[in-house]
C-alpha cells in the first residue's frame, strides 16, 4: 500500500457561528454585567467553561455599565504570545484583563521550560490574578467580584 | 448560588482533602529545608539562622552523657525568620505537605484569594499561619484503607 | 501476528545488518540508516503496519542520537519499534513522508527539536518553536535559562544565615556556616548552570 494523502487541516464554519462569549449578570440592583472573552488556552479553559456554563451571581457592583473582561487561562507559549495580544486588542473597550491560574500568572508549573512565556503580564496588562492549578470555577466568579471592586 | 453572594466557600460542602491553599504551623517547622528543596516549582523561599538553647550544652551540667572534664559544644537549634510561598508559581502538587518530616504544612480548602498586585501572592509566615484557622480536620479514613500506624 | 512471527518475517525480508528484538511492548527493529527507507517500507507493506504514531529522536549523549518510529498494524494488533542510530555531528535521515505521510509534522519537530535532518522532506520548516529561536531545546546539552538564572531556594543548609554561596555570618556560639565545596545543588540541574 502507498502513502495516503490526505487534505490538509482548514477551519470548520464562518466567523459568527461559534457560540459567542459567556455574559455573567451581577445579581445586585446595580445591574452591571460583565461580558466574558475567554481565551482558553489548556486545562485552565476547562474550569472557566464550566463556571461560564454555571453561571452565578458576582457580587456588589454599584454602577450600571457594562465590562470586558479578557480572561486568559492557561500556559501561554512564546510562539501563541503575539495571537493572545491580538485576541487582547481585539477586545472592546472598556476592557479588564484576568489572568486565571498558575500558567497564566507566571508560568506555573512551566516556570523553567524553553517556550513557555512566564506569565501574560509580559506583554499586556493585568488587573486580577486568580491563584490555582488549576482554581475552581467559583475562584472565577471570586475574581470577577475582585474586578469589580477595583472599579470602584 | 445565592444572590449577591460568591458561591461556592469551603462551608458549602468541597470534597475533603481539597487542595486550595497551603497552610503552615510554624512551632513544627524545625527548618529542615526538605519542602523547599522538593518543591519543583522552587517557589518556597525559606530564609533562617541558629541561636543558642540556653542551659543545654553538650556535655553540660544537663546532660547525661556528660564529658568528664570541661564544657561541651553549646546546642543550637534553627530559627525560622522567614517562609514564604509563592502561590503565582504553586502547582498545587503538594509534594512539600508530604515531605514535611514534622507536618508543619496543611492543606486548607479556602481559594478565594486573587490579588491585583501579583507580588500579593506571595504568602509570607503571618498570612500561612492565618490559613491554618482554616484547616478542616483530617477526614475519616476511606472504607478499606489500611487502619492507622500509630 | 505474534512477535515470533514478526522477527521471522524480517529475519526473511531485511538485511542482516537489523536487528530485532521483541518484549511484552510488541518488536523493536534495530535499522543501520543506510537502511532506514527499505524497513520502513517493509513495515508497512510486510508487517501490515498501517498506522503510524510517532516519530521522534533520542538524544543518547555520547552514543549520538537514535531516531526512533512506532508503526502499528491495525489489522494484525501489533506494535512495531524502529530505531536508527546517528551521529552527533550533522545527523542526516531521509525522509519517512514517502511511506508515512503523517511524518511530516513528526519530522519537521525533530528537526527543531534536536537539529537532525531530513533529506527530502517537502518542508522542513519549525513547527513549535516561535520564529528566531536559537538551539534546539531537546538535546541534553541545551541549558534550561530559567533553571540558570533562578537561586535555587533549596541551597541553604538548615540554620544558615545570609546568601548562599557567601559565608555565612558567625552569630551565636556554635554557629556554622557550609564549605561550598560540599554544598548541594538542586535536583536534576546539571551542574554548571547555576548563577555564576
Amino acid at each position: 500500500m502507498a502513502a495516503v494523502d490526505l487534505p490538509p487541516p482548514g477551519v470548520a464554519g464562518r466567523p459568527g457561528t461559534g457560540p459567542g462569549p459567556g455574559v455573567i449578570t451581577v445579581d445586585t440592583g446595580g445591574g452591571c454585567s460583565l461580558r466574558v472573552f475567554d481565551a482558553g488556552l489548556a486545562c485552565c479553559g476547562v474550569e472557566v467553561a464550566a463556571a461560564l456554563r454555571r453561571g452565578g451571581a458576582v457580587a456588589t457592583a454599584t454602577s450600571g455599565q457594562q465590562l470586558n473582561v479578557f480572561i486568559v487561562a492557561g500556559t501561554v507559549t512564546d510562539k501563541l504570545a503575539p495571537y493572545v495580544l491580538e485576541a487582547f486588542r481585539d477586545t472592546p473597550l472598556p476592557r479588564r484583563v484576568l489572568s486565571f491560574g498558575a500558567c497564566a500568572n507566571s508560568g506555573g508549573p512551566y516556570w523553567d521550560s524553553y517556550c513557555v512565556t512566564k506569565g501574560v503580564d509580559q506583554f499586556i496588562p493585568v488587573d486580577v490574578y486568580v491563584p490555582g492549578c488549576p482554581p475552581r470555577p467559583e475562584a472565577l466568579l471570586a475574581g470577577l467580584t475582585l474586578v469589580l471592586r477595583a472599579e470602584e | 448560588m445565592g444572590a449577591g453572594v460568591t458561591a461556592g466557600t469551603p462551608a458549602d460542602g468541597l470534597p475533603a482533602r481539597s487542595r486550595g491553599v497551603i497552610a503552615l504551623l510554624e512551632e513544627n517547622c524545625t527548618v529542615c529545608m526538605l519542602c523547599a528543596r522538593e518543591c519543583p516549582d522552587w517557589c518556597i523561599y525559606i530564609e533562617s539562622h541558629q541561636e543558642p538553647v540556653p542551659g543545654a550544652e553538650y556535655g553540660g551540667a544537663g546532660d547525661p552523657a556528660r564529658a568528664p572534664a570541661g564544657r561541651g559544644r553549646q546546642r543550637v537549634r534553627n530559627v525560622l525568620d522567614r517562609f514564604a510561598i509563592d502561590f503565582s508559581l504553586c502547582m498545587y502538587c503538594g509534594i512539600c505537605v508530604e515531605a514535611c518530616p514534622y507536618d508543619a504544612l496543611f492543606w486548607s480548602p479556602e481559594f478565594s484569594y486573587a490579588e491585583t498586585d501579583i507580588a500579593a501572592l506571595t504568602h509570607e509566615q503571618g498570612r500561612l499561619r492565618e490559613w491554618m484557622w482554616t484547616v478542616p480536620p483530617p477526614p475519616a479514613h476511606d472504607q478499606g484503607q489500611r487502619p492507622p500506624q500509630d | 501476528m505474534e512477535p515470533e512471527e514478526i522477527i521471522a518475517t524480517a529475519g526473511n525480508g531485511l538485511p542482516p545488518e537489523v536487528g530485532c528484538e521483541a518484549d511484552h511492548r510488541g518488536v523493536m527493529l534495530r535499522v543501520p540508516p543506510e537502511h532506514w527507507l527499505a524497513a520502513l517500507a517493509f513495515a508497512r507493506e510486510r508487517l501490515d503496519c498501517d498506522f503510524f504514531d510517532w516519530l521522534t529522536a533520542v538524544d543518547e549523549v555520547d552514543q549520538g542520537f537514535s531516531v526512533v518510529v512506532h508503526v502499528y498494524s491495525l489489522a494484525g494488533r501489533h506494535h512495531v519499534l524502529l530505531a536508527t542510530p546517528l551521529p552527533r555531528s550533522s545527523p542526516r535521515l531521509p525522509t519517512a513522508t514517502g511511506i508515512y505521510r503523517g511524518a511530516a509534522w513528526h519530522e519537521r519537530e525533530t528537526h527543531e527539536m534536536f537539529g537532525i535532518g531530513f533529506d527530502g522532506h517537502p518542508h522542513l520548516a519549525p513547527l513549535l518553536l516561535p520564529d528566531g529561536f536559537e538551539g534546539h531545546p531537546l538535546r541534553k546539552d541545551f541549558a534550561l535559562a530559567a533553571r540558570a538564572a533562578k537561586e535555587w531556594p533549596g541551597a541553604k543548609e538548615p540554620g544558615e544565615r545570609g546568601v548562599p554561596g557567601e559565608p555565612g555570618e558567625r552569630g551565636a556560639p556554635g554557629e556554622r556556616g557550609v564549605p561550598r565545596a560540599r554544598r548541594r545543588g538542586p535536583p536534576h540541574v546539571p551542574d554548571g548552570w547555576g548563577p555564576a
